[in-house]
């Protein structure tokens, strides 16, 4: 069952995808959303990623890092948490009861404090350079062949469309939901029933079948594997429009972030490979104080009944959790109360599928100006992603006779960090 | 002796040599050998590779290649009803000259040097103008870089030609790696991270050669205009806007193996413009100045060798290297002897690319069929012995599909209509000007070419490989633009095939209009045997019979 697991070596990914369609094909089926049980069904079929990304830099001294009582410290207090030792900041309260679940990296040093370019080295773990981000990753390597979901799926507010999956193909590229608005033309055309539209896409692979004789298959498979991904799709119309819970939003907050994380949920439960939530607004560069008062007033509620609930599904096992950021934020605080950007001494946190819950890693210094203890960069982090998710990341990703290294291979995991 | 002198000799010897070789090949056109080069060394190249298209097939796939969209029916009827054996050759000559090819090369030269990021400092309409007049003009590739990358940005008129620079910030990491990448086919950072420590090596060098010629320019906000131009230092050392390193000051110029481009000794920290606040500066002697030179000249044959690919890869499908900007010691031209041949005709006719297009239009090798006979084995794709499926890009597919559907003429109709209204003396004449013609179908249209661009363009580096995505497949499936042109309306397709008697007629013009062709026996019986089952609601079966034809692989891909 180890290739089950997880894709280890890539040359047996093809290995994979069949095994996992043959062996696994009748548990991966679909049950009704949102359900205890159906996530029973696909617990430790395949791995999953959760990626919250607190868009703008959150600050670190705000949240997973915080120095009360020094000179940059700011109003906020430290709080411990259910681990005992680790304290962090007071705005998150909810989170710090289920921090035993969590980790956190203390020491990243990203060497730049540009939006753009702090976001690509996270989500790619190069500096520069067209390489795929995690989420387009886990769609390739880790989502089951007959998934009725696309393998990475983005809910945000706004626009921002990158090209995440570089070498692996538009089929892994992020499907962007705006908020939890379903994705665009899921309806069949006005006038059209549904033997219709049977008869059309019946019609079109009509046409297919004559153009496919003598010519090469890759092309053509790709085209109509995007049109199959689209039947599916449309098939899970009445999920994506089904209104959440009454129960569900009450804990999760009645705000777009509360109901883009119920989406994120039920998703995941239901065969997702990577969702990753963005929650917009951290970029304080004024009033940094109320604006995180605010932010992760938001957040952290949300994020802790997320979590609980995943814990308590049995899914935090086979699900790794990222909450992070672009960069981080000065300690110095501006003459607008404000922190600006900072990429050379913050924080993430990380935990679930592969992560020793419960672990501090490295340290900033007294007055967290600079990383005092196990720097890491984005390079670093992305491969302990992966490993944590069973990829092993000093592998190559084999693209049309092309080797690519999967992570910097300058660049090393944080072995403490893996369970 | 001075470099430039070395320079000089180096490039006159190049222009000898390049002389004498043309000398041997003077009568042979250079399609024929192409052709003749292309199975080199390859015993059974002639048993594999397929049979020359035939005319529709052909007839579709240069009007794609040359002017971006696929015939109309009335096209494809005259061209198949033409018996002149030169009307291949007639065709390729006349798109080349006509207006909808310079709106082609804009498309693929804007997708090509611009990788559709948004716009930061010159708007894209201006930029997009200025490339399609030159390619109207038919400006040499070495002129249009030149402009590209000496213009500062400050005159009006050159304005546009400095969005390359200027969109990217002068961003030293950006700029180099796109030089690289874009004008002499080597993605050098890229390349850095390789494994093999003498091509890393090998590669930094002239990574920090590339970016030194930059060093000293930066962007320039004008207080008045706010108008952001570049801005350039006397001296190497030059801390400003955050652009450069200490590292890469230190490295004079240098195009690649080329020797490096030391500055004068006199011209040390001279100004005509001296920097102030809210000046913009310009030395006596300018390093971003040199680039221009550098790039172009006859020396740098990566130069030539990188557009000479990319012309290829345009028509046939890849390009001798792929990835086009992955040139280098482990990934070589797969046709050497091929690629230097159409290098040496870019030299010796000045870079003029419609030459080179015409005469790849014009060979076997580009004229062969997309499919296999029965039982062959499907031939690899590296040796071109069988035409390549090549995927519509957004812009194309955007206006096939108006074309097939029968929008574009529906709508030139009706713009000439209102010209003639409302300029009665000189509005007919003015309308059967081609120019005037695609700039008005664009200015009408273009908001659906965006359409696409949005769901199928990418911002990034570009790749000729094929991608297809679930929500692209839902924009086709159920998006209502599409679903719009398939309304009948004026003399569309839909209203056309509504019109006709018999379902061997509908099938007839179907095939005609969006597949560019006639129909097989057995095709028109399967258009026959749907229709029978749809008689019913037969304008919707109308509708949905495009829309499956327009959805399907053949009208997806160019073949």
């Amino acid at each position: 069952m180890r290739r089950n697991q997880g894709c280890n070596h890539l040359d047996h990914h093809l290995a994979r995808r069949q095994f996992l369609a043959g062996a696994a094909g009748g548990a991966v089926g679909l049950g009704l959303p949102g359900s205890p049980a159906t996530a029973e069904k696909i617990k430790g079929q395949h791995k999953r990623v959760l990626q919250i990304y607190l868009q703008g830099g959150v600050s670190q001294l705000e949240s997973w890092d915080p120095k009360p009582g020094t000179e940059h410290g700011g109003p906020f207090r430290a709080i411990p948490t259910s681990v005992p030792g680790m304290h962090i900041s007071e705005l998150l309260p909810y989170t710090a009861k289920q921090m035993h679940l969590l980790s956190i990296v203390r020491s990243i040093n990203l060497k730049t404090n540009d939006h753009r370019q702090g976001r690509l080295f996270m989500e790619k773990g190069r500096r520069a350079g067209e390489y795929p981000y995690v989420g387009s990753i886990a769609s390739k390597y880790l989502a089951p062949a007959n998934s009725e979901l696309p393998g990475y799926i983005h809910i945000s507010t706004r626009g921002l469309t990158d090209s995440t999956s570089a070498f692996l193909g538009a089929q892994h590229g992020q499907l962007k939901f705006e908020g939890v608005k379903p994705p665009k033309n899921l309806a069949v055309p006005k006038g059209l029933d549904e033997t219709a539209d049977a008869r059309r896409v019946q019609l079109r692979d009509q046409f297919n079948q004559q153009f496919r004789v003598g010519r090469p298959k890759s092309l053509t498979e790709s085209f109509d594997a995007s049109f199959q991904q689209a039947a599916k799709l449309m098939g899970r119309k009445a999920f994506f429009e089904k209104a959440p819970d009454p129960k569900d939003l009450e804990r999760y907050g009645k705000h777009d972030f509360g109901r883009n994380c119920l989406l994120a949920r039920a998703l995941l439960e239901n065969d997702a490979t990577c969702v990753k939530v963005t929650h917009h607004g951290y970029d304080s560069h004024a009033e940094n104080f109320n604006f995180h008062l605010e932010q992760l007033g938001e957040f952290d509620k949300t994020f802790a009944m997320l979590i609980d609930d995943l814990h308590e599904r049995g899914l935090l096992d086979s699900t790794l959790v990222m909450v992070y950021s672009e960069f981080g934020r000065t300690p110095k605080i501006n003459v607008r109360y404000g922190r600006d950007h900072w990429g050379s001494a913050w924080s993430i946190a990380l935990g679930g599928c592969g992560i020793q819950p419960g672990a501090v890693i490295g340290k900033t210094n007294e007055k967290g100006t600079a990383v005092a203890d196990r720097e890491v960069d984005a390079g670093h982090l992305f491969h302990t992603y992966l490993q944590a998710l069973g990829i092993d990341s000093t592998n190559d990703h084999d693209i049309a006779g092309r080797s690519i290294p999967i992570g910097d291979p300058t660049a090393q995991p944080i072995k403490e960090l893996l369970s | 002796m001075s470099l430039r002198s070395i320079q000089c000799l180096v490039s006159c010897l190049a222009i000898l040599l390049a002389g004498s070789v043309s000398a041997h090949s003077a009568e042979i056109p250079l399609h024929q050998q192409i052709d003749s080069l292309i199975g080199v060394g390859k015993t059974q190249f002639e048993k594999t590779a397929s049979a020359p298209a035939d005319d529709a097939t052909f007839l579709r796939r240069v009007t794609l290649d040359l002017t971006g969209t696929i015939p109309t029916s009335d096209e494809v009827r005259v061209f198949l009803a033409d018996e002149s054996t030169e009307k291949r050759t007639q065709l390729i000559d006349r798109l080349l000259a006509s207006p909808e090819h310079a709106r082609r090369m804009q498309y693929v030269f804007d997708t090509m040097l611009m990788e559709r990021r948004p716009d930061k400092h010159v708007p894209a309409v201006e930029w997009r103008n200025y490339l399609r007049t030159s390619f109207l003009n038919n400006k040499p590739w070495d002129v249009l870089v030149r402009e590209i990358l000496s213009v500062d940005g400050t005159d009006k008129k050159t304005r546009p030609a400095v969005k390359f620079l200027l969109d990217r910030e002068l961003k030293s990491e950006l700029v180099t790696r796109d030089l690289g990448r874009l004008f002499l086919g080597r993605d050098l950072e890229c390349a850095q991270c390789h494994n093999h420590p003498n091509v890393d090596d090998y590669l930094q060098r002239h990574y920090h050669g590339l970016s030194a010629f930059l060093n000293r320019s930066y962007l320039f906000k004008d207080p008045k205009t706010k108008k952001t131009s570049i801005g350039e230092k006397a001296e190497g050392l030059v801390s400003f806007t955050s652009v450069f390193t200490q590292e890469e000051g230190k490295t004079a110029p240098r195009m690649l193996d080329l020797p490096e481009i030391v500055d004068p000794k006199d011209a040390k920290a001279d100004y005509k413009v001296k920097p102030a606040k809210n000046v913009r500066s310009v030395p006596v002697y300018s390093r971003r100045l040199q680039l221009a030179n550098a790039m172009t000249h006859p020396t740098n044959i990566a130069f030539r060798q990188n557009i000479a690919n990319r012309l290829w890869a345009m028509m046939m499908g890849r390009g001798f290297v792929e990835p086009l900007d992955m040139w280098h010691a482990d990934n070589p031209p797969s046709h050497p002897k091929l690629l230097d041949l159409l290098t040496k005709e870019l030299q010796k006719n000045g870079y003029n690319m419609r030459l080179i297009l015409r005469e790849l239009a014009l060979s076997k090798t580009y004229q062969r069929s997309s499919q296999i006979s029965a039982g062959a084995e499907i031939a690899k794709e590296i040796d071109f012995g069988v035409g390549q499926l090549k995927p519509l890009s957004p812009e194309q597919l955007a206006w096939s599909m108006m074309q097939a559907t029968g929008l574009t003429v529906k709508t030139l109709k009706s713009l000439k209509a209102k010209q003639v209204k409302a300029d009665p003396k000189n509005g007919a004449k003015k309308t059967e000007d081609a120019l005037w013609q695609e700039e008005a179908l664009h200015a009408a249209l273009n908001k659906n070419v965006t359409a696409f661009i949005t769901t199928f363009g990418f911002v990034g580096a570009q790749s000729s490989r094929f991608d297809a995505s679930a929500d692209q497949a839902l924009f086709l499936r159920n998006g209502p633009l599409v679903q719009s042109w398939l309304v009948p309306s004026g003399d569309n397709l839909t209203a056309r095939l509504k019109k006709l008697k018999t379902s061997s007629e509908i099938a007839e013009e179907l095939y005609l209009s969006v597949f560019s062709r006639l129909p097989e026996k057995k095709e028109t019986e399967n258009v026959t045997a749907y229709l029978k089952d749809n008689q019913k609601q037969s304008q919707q079966a109308l509708q949905q019979l495009v829309w499956a034809a327009l959805s399907s692989d053949e009208f997806r891909f160019n073949h």
